[in-house]
């Protein structure tokens, strides 16, 4: 499943790329997130995804990979992870790009979401449509937290 | 396999409702288990308890009184397709229920169970809501309705709070010019696309439209939108409506592209359904 997501956020370039690296304040905005830890400063992180859907929940122990990072403008990274639980894997590739646009910038990110094993009996609409509303409250909430800020 | 859990037996609707207060989400409501049985054999879900309603009396009863049709929670499929009051007053239920899935579901599975599981591909909340159908929810400390369109929150959800239990389904009985259908489309073991159509005919003239569309997105929808061109019109004028209320009705859909057909065919077909099912009320 591929999503594409954009925002524009009332704040400078510099401001944005420094919030992405605060790992707390950045996990704070991912619907689901907690108890993220860096293993690796600006390589690598653990954290644990907990997800529901009615009486479906999933819950992810997860390790963030940053595969390439150019300063102020991209980061490629990998998110993945599996529920023993409910025997199910998760596995994300997000590529967040940042642009100056004026004195704003536009948060725009392609995310790569692959959920296999017994959750994807739920249907792939739905996992689609839930993803779909974490990307977008990420999005918001990164929004929110940065211009709050200023 | 099924893990180990604890099996409540409660005799009554106030010790249902406080087993689930006190035991919140590891416990479980369980009547037919046609769906929740699966989604635990799956491990899909896990629950320490389940509370077997399935001895409660008075709640699988169909009955017919003050211009009011009940039908227990506890009522089968089976038991709603084989209903004479229902055969005579609602023909429309009765047809979706002799094509809920197959008989062997049909005869242990709870009309009840099937709303509250809230199961995106379910049919029978479509037409409940077109029919202006209301829940009735219990609790120890009394019961309130909650009308079918505010029942359905989103998939797998419902408006039922943690200790309530839903214990009654009531429709108004129709009136002698009501007229309702219920029309589904899939290619799969369920419905893709699910629509439901309930008007009155004043002679030439139709009033008080329902048009909702399931199983195409995440929860039933009524489509007020689509109703309007509808509303107050006379049959040809209705029928000239049709293709724009169904690419509204599409759209309200919410439909998300899957193994059941692309958004846009699902979109489709709720147009082609609610042009055959407005066409078989009227005829």
């Amino acid at each position: 499943m591929q999503f594409q997501k954009e925002v524009e956020i009332a704040a400078p370039r510099e401001k944005v790329w420094q919030f992405i690296w605060d790992v707390d304040r950045f996990i704070s905005c991912v619907p689901g997130c907690k108890d993220a830890k860096t293993i690796e400063e600006g390589k690598r992180y653990a954290a644990t995804m907990v997800e529901k859907v009615g009486p479906f929940k999933v819950e992810f122990p997860t390790i963030i990979e940053v595969i390439e990072r150019e300063e102020l403008s991209r980061i490629k990274a990998r998110a993945s992870g599996a529920d023993d639980k409910i025997g199910s894997r998760m596995k994300v590739d997000l590529d967040v790009n940042l642009r100056a646009h004026d004195n704003k910038t536009i948060l725009a990110f392609v995310a790569g979401v692959d959920i296999l094993g017994k959750l994807a009996a739920l249907g792939h609409g739905i996992i689609k449509r839930k993803a779909d509303q974490v990307l977008d409250e990420f999005a918001q909430a990164v929004k929110m937290k940065l211009e709050g800020d200023s | 396999m099924l893990r180990r859990f604890r099996l409540e037996e409660p005799q009554s609707v106030a010790e249902v409702s406080e087993l689930l207060g006190r035991f919140g989400e590891s416990a479980k409501v369980y009547a037919g288990g046609t769906e929740l049985l699966l989604a635990m054999k799956e491990g899909l879900v896990r629950y320490e308890r389940l509370i077997n309603v399935k001895g409660l009396r008075g709640l699988s009863d169909v009955a017919i009184d003050n211009g009011t049709i009940r039908i227990g929670a506890l009522c089968t499929h089976r038991q709603l397709e084989t209903a004479s009051a229902l055969q005579q007053k609602l023909a429309s239920l009765v047809k979706l229920e002799q094509n809920v899935a197959n008989v062997r579901v049909r005869q242990a599975g709870t009309i009840g169970g099937n709303l509250c599981f809230a199961e995106p591909h379910a049919d029978p909340g479509t037409l409940l809501m077109a029919l202006g159908a209301k829940m009735i929810a219990e609790k120890s400390s009394g019961k309130r309705e909650i009308a079918a369109e505010d029942f359905f929150v989103d998939a797998y959800e419902t408006s039922l709070e943690t200790d309530e239990v839903l214990t009654e389904i009531r429709i108004p009985t129709p009136q002698a010019n009501s007229r309702s259908a219920y029309l589904k489309f899939g290619y799969l073991e369920r419905p893709s696309v699910g629509v439901a159509v309930a008007l009155r005919v004043n002679g030439g003239g139709l009033s008080d439209p329902k048009i909702v569309v399931g199983c195409a997105g995440p929860a039933p929808r009524r489509v007020g939108e689509a109703e309007a061109l509808l509303d107050g019109k006379s049959t040809q004028e209705a029928t000239r409506n049709l293709a724009a209320a169904g690419t509204i009705a599409g759209r309200a859909a919410q439909a998300i592209t899957d193994l059941h057909g692309s958004q846009e065919y699902k979109e489709h077909i709720v147009g082609v359904l609610l042009k055959r099912a407005f066409q078989s009320l009227v005829s």
